[in-house]
């Protein structure tokens, strides 16, 4: 990012007062649940959930929803975390808390498209991460949900101009960071590095929330850069984009994120990407349930 | 785990008579809608829906069913989506009760074994793609074919020169495909090249799908996912029916074609675009490698193969590229001097 980029950035942070925090519970949580599976800690998991009494209320609420087929009542968080697993104890805790910090923005992309694509890559990075075979896989989730946190960021800061670019990528069908970039001269990728270093995210999260789009292999954790990018397009081609048509071609196979991943795992090219694809769009089925489930109840406990 | 049933309406199904490799005669039923979440909704609102009966939660988490999914993708390239497994729960049971199997894992083994697998997944093949058609059904392939191939295509200097466009509908059954393809282009070379010759060959095995294609007259079932100005602007009404324009009709050519009819394929030549949606399903490896193999002979470089929502060329050997837009794939064939080996 540009000097000055990062300077009018940070100046109109000032001016607005803060950028919402990230949350302690969160950071903690966050630590527990990027572990593998088998070094999880689940009782501190439980622990910390059972702290945010919104955060537990949800966490109850969604294991008793028509998402989870149970034949009894779930009546302690204990239970909800045994009975949904760890994989969607992190996707609610995640996907309840962080549209919590930005309820607030009222301008720009809607929260339900927004939040889609948020968990739709985060699912899918971590998908596409473990089909490679690249270990300790799990980190790729939060990566991939938080990606493009710089668009609240820039809905935040700069409300009007914002709402323009949006609009103007919906009538042009190009991608949003294309407009952004001409229009505001950077783009969600730059305010989004801004608030990584606010929220101290380590450095293999910020530099992909900062990298992306950028077609350059690079930054402190160049794979999940890649694949989080890779499953950020792909998300945007199955129906968990930005809600608008992007009229765009994507080859895959002459992507240098692609090239890069493929040339450092083998599993690469045994992947059957019309297959994958069609796996992508099971998920976006179930993304969209999942983030309707959580936005209603959001609503109705606000 | 949460799906979704997908009742779909058995309408109009086009029957027809395929020659498939092994020189069997088998009867195959075609075009059905998959795949388009949005279809699928479509279609559950219709109230001639025939068929509706629930699955069981216990059915759909059978793990049985996922194998049976599986093996039919590997076989046939189809797949079946979560959300459509009540379909594939209900055309199994069919198939169990006519062989008086009482699981999906027994089901699997019979589908699964060498002596009984191949006749028995054709005539599962048979049963989960009775079905019907209707325009338009396809929006995000129509929408990449227009918003974002055809622009690239007309920008081609050989195109500028030859100021034509030529599309095969290949298997185009009752002529919805190659009129909503023509209607399309109409639209789109308004736009932007006005002056350009366009030009659709349908083709099918099934003279009866033919000749009301050539008809193109329409029920209302048909016409319905079409936006009401094109309506208007291509079709006029007779009674409950609706006839497709003069206009959208004088740029189709109806040909009855057999895939395996050597000499005939071999004269469609020069081809920008290719449609082969929900056909190659009832091909063989060896009869699909062919078709494959033809296409990429019948298409001029740079031009593209576009196949139905869930199938693919995994499996077969192909020099085409994959390529993604938004709610669609499409195969585009290597250009002179591109190297295919990158390709996946």
């Amino acid at each position: 990012m540009n000097p000055a980029t990062e300077q009018l950035l940070n100046q109109r942070i000032v001016e607005l007062g803060n950028l919402p925090v990230l949350p302690t519970v969160l950071h903690s949580l966050g630590e527990c649940l990027s572990r593998s599976s088998e070094n999880v800690d689940v009782e501190r998991v439980v622990n910390l959930i059972s702290y945010d009494e919104s955060l537990a209320a949800q966490c109850l609420r969604l294991a008793n929803s028509a998402l989870f087929h149970h034949r009894s009542e779930v009546r302690t968080v204990r239970d909800a975390v045994r009975s949904m697993g760890l994989a969607r104890v992190r996707d609610l805790v995640y996907s309840c808390s962080l549209p919590r910090l930005f309820a607030n923005v009222k301008q720009g992309m809607a929260a339900d498209i927004f939040w889609r694509h948020a968990l739709g890559t985060a699912l899918i990075s971590q998908y596409l991460a473990r089909r490679l075979s690249i270990k300790s896989y799990e980190r790729f989730y939060l990566a991939g949900l938080l990606h493009d946190i710089g668009i609240l960021v820039n809905a935040l800061l700069f409300r009007e101009r914002f709402h323009e670019v949006l609009r103007l990528a919906q009538t042009s069908e190009v991608p949003l960071v294309e407009v952004e970039r001409q229009s505001l001269g950077f783009s969600h990728c730059d305010s989004g590095r801004v608030l990584a270093n606010l929220w101290k995210l380590p450095e293999d999260l910020a530099t992909t929330i900062e990298c992306h789009h950028d077609p350059t292999i690079g930054g402190a954790d160049p794979e999940m850069t890649a694949v989080v990018g890779l499953a950020d397009s792909l998300c945007r081609l199955r129906g968990l984009g930005y809600g608008y048509y992007e009229a765009r071609e994507f080859d895959l196979a002459s992507e240098q994120t692609w090239k890069f991943l493929a040339a450092k795992f083998p599993a690469a090219a045994q992947l059957d990407v019309q297959g994958f694809t069609f796996e992508l769009d099971e998920h976006a089925v179930q993304v969209k349930a999942l983030v309707d489930a959580i936005l209603s109840g959001s609503k109705s406990a606000s | 785990m949460f799906r979704f049933g997908t009742p779909l309406a058995g309408l109009l199904p086009a029957l027809f008579l395929s020659r498939v490799a092994d020189g069997l005669h088998v009867v195959i039923h075609r075009s059905v809608s998959r795949a388009s979440f949005d279809g699928a909704k479509a279609i559950s609102t219709n109230p001639s829906v025939l068929y509706n009966q629930a699955a069981t939660p216990e059915d759909l988490a059978d793990p049985a069913l996922c194998e049976i999914r599986d093996l039919l993708y590997r076989v046939s390239g189809i797949y079946q989506m979560d959300f459509q497994f009540s379909f594939l729960v209900n055309r199994c049971r069919r198939r169990m009760k006519a062989l008086n199997l009482s699981s999906f894992a027994a089901y699997f083994r019979y589908l699964a074994a060498p002596a009984t697998g191949q006749d028995e997944i054709r005539n599962l093949l048979n049963e989960i793609t009775i079905g019907e058609t209707y325009f338009f059904r396809n929006q995000p392939q129509i929408d990449a074919l227009c918003k974002v191939i055809l622009p690239k295509v007309a920008a081609l200097p050989f195109k500028q020169e030859r100021k034509k466009i030529r599309v095969w509908s290949a298997g185009c059954s009752t002529g919805e495909e190659p009129y909503t393809l023509a209607i399309a282009l109409l639209e789109e070379a308004t736009r932007r090249c006005q002056d350009w010759t366009l030009e659709i060959v349908a083709t099918d095995v099934n003279d009866d799908s033919l000749r009301r294609a050539a008809g193109g007259l329409y029920n209302e079932y048909a016409v319905r996912k079409i936006r009401p100005d094109l309506q208007s602007r291509y079709f006029c009404s007779e009674g409950s029916l609706f006839r497709v324009s003069d206009a959208a009709r004088g740029i189709v050519k109806f040909a009855r074609l057999n895939f395996e009819d050597l000499p005939a394929i071999s004269a469609m030549r020069e081809f920008d675009f290719i449609f082969c949606c929900n056909v190659l399903i009832y091909f063989d490896k060896a009869s699909k490698q062919r078709a494959i193999a033809n296409f990429d002979r019948s298409l001029l470089p740079g031009g593209y193969l576009f196949l139905g929502d869930c199938e693919s060329l995994f499996h077969t050997e192909n020099q085409f590229r994959l390529l993604h837009y938004p709610g669609a794939t499409a195969y585009r064939k290597v250009m002179p001097g591109e190297i295919p080996g990158d390709a996946v």
